[in-house]
């Protein structure tokens, strides 16, 4: 039997699917990019163009499609993916890379920790209900106690006691810090200089110039007095004084006296007000006061060590 | 300079968003922008090469007084194309400008951060439109396949910026997966012969080999293997191109565009970036290393001790004896 033909056929087939060329393709498959770095042949870019590119073309595709082929595929509802690799070639960007937002005060805190995000549920299960209600928004659990018909008053209550007014005006301060945390925290994200008369050039020049302009108006032996006024030129106006009322509360004066006293008085109260030390994360002197139950750092190292000989001596006794 | 909005409501907001630096980009809208006087072969190739482009692509349909390379009128030069650029989200432009000294131009300009990274302008010679071709179309909005034929693309910084345009232009796009029967056609860029006398210094555009743009769709013949054997069928435009003006990119403007995004801790344990040696992931997923461990020092192979094979000078007392 004479198989040579078959494997002929075969051969030529097989022949089809590879591209030998002198220089190898170059393939970079996560851009489905080929670059055939052999140089054109004169001879058959003379005779034909059309089908010399065509034939160029091919060989080209031909080596880029055997490399997708050859890839892990996914299958997909409109036919197989390929998992492209990333790309060889370095084509430039069109926009910087994105910049990693600063974080809050609170991931700062949690990194220095080690806690870990915890995502919460929308849904809060209501034990009386017997069914998951909504955490906040419409119906929200924290709302509770606004909303219930009946509410109980603490013994030592005011006669105008509300106590559906007292939970919502609680919650709308819990809305206002955190608002307020917020907006801290895209300020110190912006950095120092914050404000958009500070960042803004024209602003920024505009500013300067104003302040120029009134130093060259008063620099004069007359301090500007005798110069000649321009058509629409207006007065200097410089900062007016202010004087408080001659006649004021008894309260305003005696606050005004004790934060004045307290200023003068505790050198405490200034190393409070000095920015603390270290990164700043932790803060220490809320710390200690947290765990020595407002007794002080003192009183907590007295106690700790107070505790422990008590203990040594009850062991030699035995 | 742009006024720079602060969102109103949610929809602006998630346009504005959107706009955004993002690790991974999206594909480069390109905007065609028509000079003074576009002849009916610039119209045809622009309408043409704008079909390849769609959907990422914007037409300017009146006419525009804008030079790009004539840095001397900075009104007419970058400066619109960086306010249409910033107001359209787009990072590309092909500016068609014909002219008794330059007829038939085509410009490409390659903007980053809203600023023109490089332009390169090419000349049209010869053109055949898509409609000439009486052939079966792609899918607009389906990636083409780009080939690049010639050494040059490797050697001439000319070619490699042509050929880093281009692909800016259609293939941009980082994808990790392609649907492997949405491949239809492909974009296939060819060089004349390199004429001996070209180097890399003489850099006059008559001594350039032409450029040849053909578009093809494909047919995917079964071949008896995994691997289907490829028919090409012309699909148009075709066009002969020469190389005329150029700006490169400013070198640290480059540098700052070609920035990577730092490697994921799984991308590096798949085996990117830096080259690790003698680490491997097995078919498990675990990390397998192999150490290893330098030549050892045999003469100080502790064996088994015994009297008769101690060396004199470790027993002092005995060689002081046979000494005396």
């Amino acid at each position: 039997m004479d198989v040579s033909n078959i494997l002929a056929s075969h051969a030529a087939k097989y022949q089809s699917v590879t591209v030998e060329k002198e220089t190898s393709l170059d393939v970079d498959v996560g851009y489905l990019t080929v670059v055939d770095p052999n140089p054109i042949d004169e001879d058959s870019y003379k005779s034909n163009l059309e089908e010399h590119l065509q034939s160029l073309a091919r060989d080209g595709i031909q080596s880029l499609l055997s490399s997708l082929f050859t890839l892990p595929t996914k299958s997909s509802d409109d036919g197989p993916l390929a998992q492209l690799p990333p790309p060889k070639i370095q084509l430039p960007r069109a926009k910087p890379l994105p910049k990693p937002k600063p974080p809050t005060k609170w991931e700062q805190f949690a990194a220095a920790k080690g806690i870990q995000k915890k995502r919460k549920d929308r849904k809060e299960w209501d034990e009386e209900r017997q069914e998951w209600v909504n955490r906040w928004g419409k119906d929200g659990k924290n709302k509770q106690t606004e909303e219930q018909w009946i509410t109980e008053v603490p013994l030592n209550a005011d006669v105008d006691y509300d106590p559906r007014k007292v939970a919502r005006e609680e919650r709308k301060a819990r809305v206002a810090k955190n608002e307020k945390q917020r907006q801290g925290n895209l300020a110190r994200a912006q950095g120092p200089s914050s404000s958009v008369a500070d960042t803004n050039p024209r602003e920024q020049r505009k500013k300067e110039i104003t302040k120029s302009l009134s130093s060259a108006r008063i620099s004069t032996a007359s301090m500007g007095r005798f110069d000649k006024k321009l058509e629409g030129e207006k007065k200097i106006r410089g900062v007016k004084r202010k004087f408080d009322a001659n006649e004021q509360p008894v309260e305003h004066e005696k606050n005004a006296s004790l934060a004045l006293l307290s200023k003068m008085e505790s050198d405490a109260k200034k190393t409070r007000a000095a920015p603390p030390s270290g990164d700043g994360v932790v803060n220490v002197r809320k710390a200690v006061r947290f765990a020595s139950k407002g007794q002080g750092g003192i009183a907590l190292g007295r106690e700790s060590s107070g505790g422990s000989t008590k203990r040594k001596q009850g062991a030699k006794r035995r | 300079m742009l006024r720079t909005v602060k969102p109103k409501n949610a929809r602006s907001k998630r346009v504005l968003d959107a706009r955004m630096p993002k690790e991974v980009e999206d594909v480069r809208t390109a905007i065609f922008v028509k000079g003074t006087h576009t002849g009916e072969v610039l119209n045809g190739v622009m309408k043409d090469l704008m079909a390849l482009k769609r959907p990422a692509a914007v037409s300017f349909s009146k006419k525009n007084d804008i030079h790009p390379f004539d840095s001397a009128s900075s009104s007419t030069s970058t400066s619109s194309l960086e306010f249409w650029a910033n107001k359209n989200d787009a990072s590309l432009f092909l500016v068609g400008q014909s002219n008794k000294k330059r007829p038939n131009g085509l410009i490409f300009v390659r903007m980053y951060d809203g600023r023109v990274l490089d332009m390169l302008e090419v000349g049209v010679e010869e053109f055949t439109g898509m409609a000439d071709f009486k052939t079966p179309k792609s899918t607009p909005g389906h990636k083409p396949l780009m080939h690049f034929a010639s050494e040059l693309f490797d050697t001439h910084p000319r070619f490699m910026q042509l050929k880093s345009m281009l692909m800016s232009f259609f293939n941009g796009e980082e994808v990790d997966e392609i649907c492997l029967p949405g491949i239809e056609h492909v974009i296939s860029i060819s060089l004349a012969p390199t004429p001996p006398s070209l180097n890399t210094t003489s850099d006059t555009p008559t001594s350039l080999p032409k450029v040849h743009l053909r578009t093809y769709t494909i047919r995917l013949l079964s071949s008896g293997t995994r691997i289907p054997r490829v028919e090409l069928t012309p699909m148009g435009p075709s066009l002969d191109m020469v190389l005329r003006r150029h700006e490169a990119a400013d070198a640290e403007m480059l540098k700052q565009a070609l920035r990577r995004p730092k490697l994921k801790k799984k991308e590096v344990e798949q085996g990117l970036g830096k080259k690790r040696k003698n680490m491997e992931v097995d078919e498990m997923g675990d990390l397998r290393g192999r150490v290893h461990v330098g030549t050892q020092d045999l003469s100080k192979l502790q064996t088994r001790k015994m009297k008769g094979l101690k060396d004199d000078e470790e027993r002092p007392g005995k060689r002081s004896k046979t000494s005396s």
